[in-house]
C-alpha cells in the first residue's frame, strides 16, 4: 500500500506552504479554504499566480501573505480597492499577462523547458512592458523576449515558465494515494498541477482507489504528484464546482465582494470568516445561517446529470498474437 | 393589426439583439466575458443554431436548447456550460489548440475603452504604472483579439469609452493603420464589426488591414438617433457611411427571448455592462 497523503487543512498549509513560496491558485474551482488557511496561519511573502487569479490574490493580499502577482486577470468585477493602492505604491509588485499566456507558462513549467513561443501579444502594448519603469516592477525580471521564428521566420513573444513551488486546488475526488478527479471545464488547472513542485488538493469526498482507477480518464493529476489531500466538502465555497453547487452569488455580494473593498472590511471578513470558524463545518454552518437555508440550498447542483452511456475500459484477455518464431529481426 | 416591433426596450437591449442577428451563421464562436455572452446565446437561440459557442475555460460547442436552457451563461465559468457541450477541457485547448490553431471562424468581445482603429483596452485607466484606475483584466481578449479572423465587438456609446488611442492595446483592432497587424506579425483581420448602444460600425479596410484608413465606419444608426448625435460623442471625426442604414427596433420575439436569458438581470441592469 503506498502511503496516505490524507491530512486535514491544517497539516497541509503547514506542512507544504512556505513564507516566500509562488503559489498557484486555481480560479474556474477556487481554492477558498485553503487561501483561507493559509491566511489563518499567517504565511508572507507569497505570490501568487494563475491566468484568472482574483479572489485568493484578493484575499492573500489582503491577509498580508502576498507580496507579488503574476497574471492575465487580477481584479476582474471587484471595485478598485487596497489592492489596486498596494499594486500603485510597489508594496506589492505585479506583471499583467494573459490567461493564454499563463497557461502556457504554467504548460511550459510542467513540461521541463525554460520558455514557450506564442503568437499572442504581437501589437499589443504589453510590449512595451520590458522596458516600463514603474513602482511595482518585479526587480530584473524579463517577463518576455520577441523572437523571429528560425524555421519558418514568424515573429513569436516567448515567455518563462512557471514552477511554482506550491498549487492549491480543489475538486471533486480522490483516493488516499492523491489520484486525482476532476470534471467540467478546467482553465489552467491541469498545467498548475503539473508544473506544481508541491501540490495541495482539497476534495469533496474521499473515495476508494478503486472508483479512480475504473475511470483513469478522468484523473487531472497522478498520486505521485500530489503531495497532501484533504477532504473539506465546500472547499470551494462561495465559488462552484461542476455536479456539486454552484457560486454563491448572494454570499459574495453580501458578504465577501464589500469585505474586500477595503482593509477595514477585510479585517472584520477575517475575524468572523477565518480566524472566527474552526472548521469549515462552522464556517457553512455560519453560512447558511447568514443567508438562510433556502437561499443556500439555491445553489446545490441539481442530480442525475450522468453520462447516457458510461465508458467500457475493457480490452482482450485472450489477443490473437501469433507466438514469435525465429530471430529478432534485426 | 399587432406591431411588428416591440416599442417598449433599452438601448442596451437593442445592442444585444442587432448583434445577434449580424453575428456569423456558421462556423466556431468564441465569447468573450459579459454582455458578448447573452448576446451570442440570443444568436445561437434565435439565427445562428450552428455556430459552435465556445468559452476560453474549455467548453467547446455549448448547445442551448432554446425552449428549456434557464439563462444566458453568468459568466464564462457557469457550470451550465459543462452541460450539453461536445467537449469539455481546458484553457490551453480552448486558447491554444482551437485559436492559435486557427479553428476559430470568429470571436465576440467587449472591454471598457475602443479607438478609432478599433484597438480596445481592458487593463488599465491612465498610464499603465501609475493609473487612474485599474480595469478588470484581459483574461483571454488578447490572443482572441489576435489571433481570431474576426472579431465583433459590444461597446455601450458612452464617451468615456471611445477614445482616440485607448490608453493602453490590450487587444489590438488595426494598431495605428493600414499594414500595421502584419508589420506587429498578426494575421490579417475582418470583416470585423462594433455594435454599440446607438450604432453599428464596420471598418475602412478592404482587406483585412493592408489598405484603407482602417477607422470605425458608422454604417447603421439606432431608432430615433442620427448620425450627428453619434460623430458628438466620438472624440475624432468619425466617418459616417452612406447611404446609413437603419437599425430595425426589436420584435417581440427578440426581446422576449433576450429578457428570458437574463432573468436576474445580470447583463442588462443599466449602469452595470
Amino acid at each position: 500500500m503506498p502511503p496516505t497523503k490524507l491530512m486535514s487543512l491544517e497539516e497541509a498549509v503547514d506542512r507544504f506552504v512556505a513564507d516566500g513560496d509562488t503559489v498557484y491558485a486555481g480560479y474556474l474551482v477556487v481554492p477558498f479554504a485553503l487561501t483561507h488557511e493559509i491566511v489563518r496561519q499567517g504565511k508572507r511573502n507569497l505570490e501568487v499566480v494563475g491566468a484568472s487569479v482574483v479572489w485568493p490574490a484578493t484575499e492573500l493580499a489582503l491577509g498580508g501573505c502576498c507580496r507579488r502577482i503574476r497574471s492575465g486577470y487580477i481584479q476582474g468585477a471587484l471595485r478598485p480597492g487596497p489592492v489596486q493602492e498596494m499594486m500603485e505604491r510597489g508594496e506589492i509588485q505585479y506583471e499583467d499577462y494573459s490567461n493564454q499566456a499563463i497557461a502556457l507558462m504554467l504548460m511550459a513549467g510542467a513540461l521541463g523547458i525554460p520558455f514557450i513561443p506564442t503568437r499572442s501579444f504581437l501589437g499589443t502594448d504589453y510590449l512595451h512592458l520590458e522596458h516600463a519603469e514603474y513602482p511595482g516592477r518585479i526587480p530584473g525580471y524579463r517577463r518576455h523576449a520577441v523572437m523571429t521564428s528560425p524555421f519558418d521566420g514568424q515573429r513569436v513573444v516567448l515567455l518563462p515558465a512557471i514552477r511554482p513551488d506550491v498549487v492549491i486546488m480543489h475538486a471533486q475526488r480522490a483516493d488516499a494515494e492523491g489520484n486525482v478527479h476532476s470534471w467540467g471545464h478546467q482553465g489552467d488547472a491541469r498545467w498548475g498541477l503539473w508544473a506544481g513542485r508541491k501540490v495541495i488538493v482539497t476534495v469533496e469526498e474521499i473515495v476508494p482507489t478503486d472508483v479512480i482507477r475504473s475511470d483513469p480518464s478522468r484523473t487531472i493529476v497522478a498520486g505521485f504528484q500530489v503531495s497532501a489531500v484533504v477532504h473539506c466538502p465546500f472547499g470551494a465555497h462561495p465559488g462552484g464546482l461542476a455536479g456539486y453547487y454552484d457560486f454563491d452569488y448572494l454570499f459574495l455580494e453580501r458578504v465577501l465582494s464589500p469585505a474586500l473593498a477595503s482593509r477595514e472590511g477585510f479585517a472584520r471578513f477575517r475575524a468572523e470568516w477565518i480566524d472566527g470558524v474552526h472548521s469549515r463545518e462552522e464556517y457553512l454552518a455560519r453560512v447558511r445561517e447568514t443567508i438562510g437555508p433556502e437561499m443556500f440550498a439555491r445553489i446545490l447542483a441539481e442530480p442525475g446529470r450522468t453520462p447516457l452511456a458510461p465508458p467500457n475500459y475493457g480490452y482482450s484477455r485472450t489477443l490473437n498474437l501469433p507466438k514469435v518464431q525465429g530471430e529478432t529481426p534485426w | 393589426m399587432v406591431n411588428q416591433y416591440a416599442e417598449d426596450y433599452t438601448l442596451a437591449e437593442l445592442m444585444c439583439i442587432e448583434a445577434a442577428r449580424l453575428l456569423p451563421r456558421e462556423g466556431v464562436a468564441f465569447l468573450g466575458l459579459g454582455l458578448p455572452v447573452l448576446s451570442g446565446t440570443l444568436a445561437r437561440c434565435l439565427y445562428a443554431p450552428e455556430i459552435q459557442l465556445c468559452t476560453e475555460v474549455g467548453a467547446f460547442d455549448w448547445r442551448p436548447d432554446p425552449p428549456t436552457v434557464p439563462r444566458a451563461p453568468i459568466g464564462i465559468h457557469d457550470l451550465l456550460l459543462n452541460d450539453g457541450a461536445a467537449m469539455v477541457s481546458d484553457m490551453v485547448d480552448a486558447l491554444g489548440t482551437v485559436l492559435m490553431g486557427g479553428h476559430v471562424a470568429f470571436a465576440f468581445l467587449t472591454g471598457a475603452q475602443i479607438d478609432k482603429y478599433g484597438n480596445v483596452n481592458t487593463l488599465v485607466l491612465g498610464e499603465y504604472g501609475r493609473p487612474q484606475r485599474r480595469l478588470a483584466g484581459t483574461g483571454g481578449n488578447t490572443e482572441i483579439s489576435c489571433l481570431a479572423p474576426q472579431v465583433f465587438v459590444l461597446m455601450p456609446q458612452e464617451p468615456r469609452r471611445w477614445t482616440e488611442r485607448v490608453d493602453f492595446i490590450t487587444s489590438p483592432g488595426y494598431i495605428d493603420g493600414p499594414g500595421a497587424r502584419r508589420r506587429a506579425g498578426l494575421a490579417p483581420q475582418g470583416p470585423n464589426c462594433v455594435i454599440s448602444t446607438m450604432g453599428v460600425y464596420r471598418y475602412d479596410t478592404p482587406d483585412g488591414g493592408e489598405t484603407g484608413s482602417c477607422e470605425l465606419v458608422l454604417e447603421a444608426v439606432f431608432p430615433h438617433i442620427d448620425a450627428e448625435t453619434i460623430r458628438a460623442l466620438v472624440p475624432w471625426d468619425l466617418k459616417v457611411a452612406e447611404p446609413l442604414r437603419e437599425v430595425a427596433p426589436p420584435t417581440p420575439t427578440e426581446l422576449a427571448m433576450l429578457r428570458r436569458l437574463d432573468p436576474f438581470q445580470y447583463y442588462l441592469t443599466p449602469g452595470r455592462y
